[in-house]
């Protein structure tokens, strides 16, 4: 847990991918029943080298190869998180987690429900997400929404390295399911200080990366990166905007969100994923019905487009740009 | 890059059979070193190594076929990534700012505004109403059409509020405040001036005569705390003196008025109006007095009642002298009278206390000229 003024005492510069295998190592040291399981996860170390070296250290029961076919590495994960273990299963891809949605929203989300409390699923998915990294279809792929709107499954979402490493032990310690999505394309962006000795954050709030108060930009995972970017170009027109991490988009911290935007009157929401349906909608309408006596402007969202993601060509023009953001964000200036 | 594949080995050959690798898993290599030898359908191919590196894994072994661009080894410790077609390209970059700092939940200060919905911001901005300055009777004190358009209204028939600044608004809170606390008592009286010389220093000799007074009554010149109820006499009279100005009143203060010459007291008289008026007065010449003069007299105006500020508990007020009628021997003379006021705090001083000072000051002004 960090507040503004302090530095981690013991801080190891990581970048985020590194964060995650850290972490894998952490839970997997601190608690026998965490195991891993994924395509390519294990002997490989995972096709970013999430997971690199674990199978070494915890040997081949607990690092596990499956085969090719995400609903069986779902519903494997629901049985072993119903009995006891708490299983951290990775899909390559999001693009390739839609084979697994019967598993996880009809069962992993509702376990607990349907019996009561008698069997809870501690499950944890973890897979890298989003665009701007050249891949082929399938691999850019970015529908957070979808999840969260399913009761019983945490959608989170990491922007640092720091947050990904205090987030994944959390969802890892959670007793019910998460879907952690990493946005891949900061997987190796920047190396930042990460204390490795930290509390886990929690599992239900926004994060408040940059104070200000004339308009709040609101935005997680990777366009975390463009939306700081913004608001430094903002600074230097004498705009001074608040930057707030969503961070877990289920369940919501609308309390931080619409404090935030009491206290600015404007909002901007950004995300790569598409507009119509995005989860900038959710949160629009959210500081509609509970900040409007505050608002200044009408609240913007900065986002995809409603196509598939585009190939490498066009990529640039899909993801919402730093150019986007300030304009959005002076717009809001001028009411 | 991550994978070195087979090159093209020219010739229109696509397929070549591994005869023989010349470095192991976990070899260090330099650009051109010997890596392995292949045989193509025309001759054996000796290939380098495209970089420095170390050597990780190994995809193919001796007698294996491989085509051209397929991969033949992988070297290790970079930033490995797996096939690099399907990861694609992850950025690195040095960053100048290698901070992460976040706060968990919002960052506010409190918040003071009632709040008006968009349409009612939109009616306000079209009406030229200032929002600011309203107070809203809605559900949680935000404000509703109508306030916007009472506000409206009365705008326009009244014309515009606009809110005090400056010594206006300084002077506003200190009088408010005053009223709050003090409980005044005004004494009038008045006193011949005839035989005064015909340029006397009217302020110079009320200042005198208020120096009189303190010394026949030192308790008018204190500071009283209304919270604790405590009293404090002092001995040295440091005057304010009230002065009007286009900018608004002002009360500079003349120290230690009662043992200065009365030279001294005109000349500091003279700087201090002079620094008011010019706005160059700096703020602690405006604290700390321990009694007033208001020579209104200079103005119009015969008796008041003038405000006694906290924590000094009187004030004289001085009007324009008038001629009245006098009676001496049982002849009319043409008088020339002094009307003085005094008002008391009176938490702190008793009428006695106050009638004696006013006596003491009286039979100053009184006195024959020096």
């Amino acid at each position: 847990m960090h507040n503004a003024q302090q530095r981690p005492q013991h801080a190891l510069p990581l970048n985020l991918v590194e964060a995650i295998n850290r972490a894998l190592f952490q839970a997997m040291s601190d608690d026998h029943r965490v195991v891993l399981l994924g395509e390519d996860i294990a002997t490989n170390g995972g096709v970013f080298r999430a997971t690199e070296g674990l199978k070494a250290h915890f040997g081949f029961r607990r690092v596990m190869d499956t085969p090719l076919a995400e609903n069986l590495i779902a519903g494997l994960s629901v049985g072993m998180a119903s009995q006891g273990l708490k299983p951290v299963a990775e899909i390559q891809f999001m693009g390739f987690i839609y084979a697994a949605l019967e598993q996880l929203i009809s069962h992993a989300a509702r376990l607990r429900h349907r019996t009561r409390g008698r069997l809870s699923c501690p499950l944890v998915i973890r897979a890298p997400f989003g665009g701007g990294i050249h891949a082929p279809e399938h691999h850019s792929e970015s529908t957070e929404a979808l999840f969260a709107h399913v009761p019983g499954l945490r959608v989170v979402i990491p922007s640092s390295p720091a947050r990904a490493y205090g987030l994944l032990r959390a969802a890892i310690s959670c007793p019910d399911p998460v879907l952690f999505l990493e946005p891949k394309r900061l997987y190796r962006l920047q190396r930042l200080p990460v204390d490795l000795d930290d509390v886990p954050l929690p599992l239900d709030r926004c994060f408040t990366l940059r104070p200000g108060e004339d308009i709040t930009l609101v935005s997680w995972g990777a366009m975390i990166h463009e939306t700081l970017a913004a608001a430094d170009h903002l600074a230097q027109a004498g705009i001074k905007a608040e930057v707030i991490d969503v961070a877990t988009l289920n369940p919501l911290d609308r309390d931080t969100l619409v404090a935030s935007v009491s206290k600015t009157g404007r909002a901007v929401i950004v995300h790569e994923a598409p507009f119509t349906g995005g989860f900038g909608a959710e949160i629009a309408a959210t500081l509609a019905s509970d900040a409007l006596m505050q608002l200044r402007a009408p609240v913007t969202r900065v986002t995809g487009y409603d196509t598939p993601m585009p190939y490498f060509a066009m990529e640039r023009e899909y993801m919402p740009s730093v150019e986007r953001i300030v304009e959005a964000a002076k717009q809001q200036m001028e009411y | 890059m991550p994978y070195f594949t087979l090159p093209d080995l020219g010739e229109g050959l696509q397929e070549a059979e591994i005869v023989e690798w010349h470095v192991n898993e976990g070899d260090s290599v330099k650009v051109d070193d010997l890596l392995l030898s292949v045989e193509t359908a025309k001759a054996i191919v000796d290939i380098p190594s495209p970089r420095d590196g170390i050597i990780g894994s190994l995809f193919v072994r001796n007698g294996d076929l491989i085509h051209t661009g397929e991969p033949l080894l992988a070297f290790a410790g970079d930033e490995g990534t797996g096939s690099q077609t399907v990861v694609g390209n992850l950025e690195s970059q040095d960053d100048s700012d290698n901070q992460d700092h976040f706060v968990i939940g919002a960052v506010t200060e409190g918040h003071h505004f009632g709040g008006a919905t968009p349409a009612i911001r939109a009616l306000a901005q079209h009406l030229g109403v200032n929002l600011e300055q309203l107070r809203g009777s809605g559900p949680n004190g935000s404000i509703t059409f109508e306030d916007v358009q009472q506000n409206a209204n009365l705008k326009h028939s009244h014309g515009d509020s606009t809110p005090l600044k400056g010594v206006a608004r300084s002077m506003a809170k200190t009088m408010a405040s005053a009223g709050q606390q003090v409980v005044p008592v005004s004494l009038f009286d008045q006193t011949s001036i005839r035989h005064w010389a015909a340029h006397t220093d009217i302020t110079l000799r009320l200042i005198q005569a208020i120096v009189a007074g303190c010394q026949a009554e030192p308790a008018l010149n204190a500071w009283f705390d209304g919270n604790t109820l405590s009293m404090r006499v002092v001995e040295k009279i440091d005057l304010g003196i009230a002065v009007d100005t286009p900018d608004g009143l002002f009360v500079p203060v003349l120290r230690d008025v009662g043992n200065r010459k009365p030279d001294d007291l005109r000349e500091g008289l003279d700087r201090l109006r002079h620094d008011v008026r010019n706005r160059k007065i700096p703020a602690k010449e405006l604290q700390g007095a321990t009694l007033t003069l208001s020579n209104f007299g200079t103005l119009g105006g015969r008796f008041a009642t003038p405000v006694v500020v906290p924590p000094q508990v009187a004030i004289v007020g001085a009007g324009k002298r008038f001629i009245q009628p006098g009676i001496n021997n049982g002849a009319l003379f043409e008088d020339v009278q002094l009307p003085l006021s005094l008002t008391f705090d009176h938490r702190a001083l008793n009428g006695g206390q106050a009638a004696r000072f006013l006596a003491a000051l009286l039979a100053d002004l009184s006195a024959p000229p020096m």
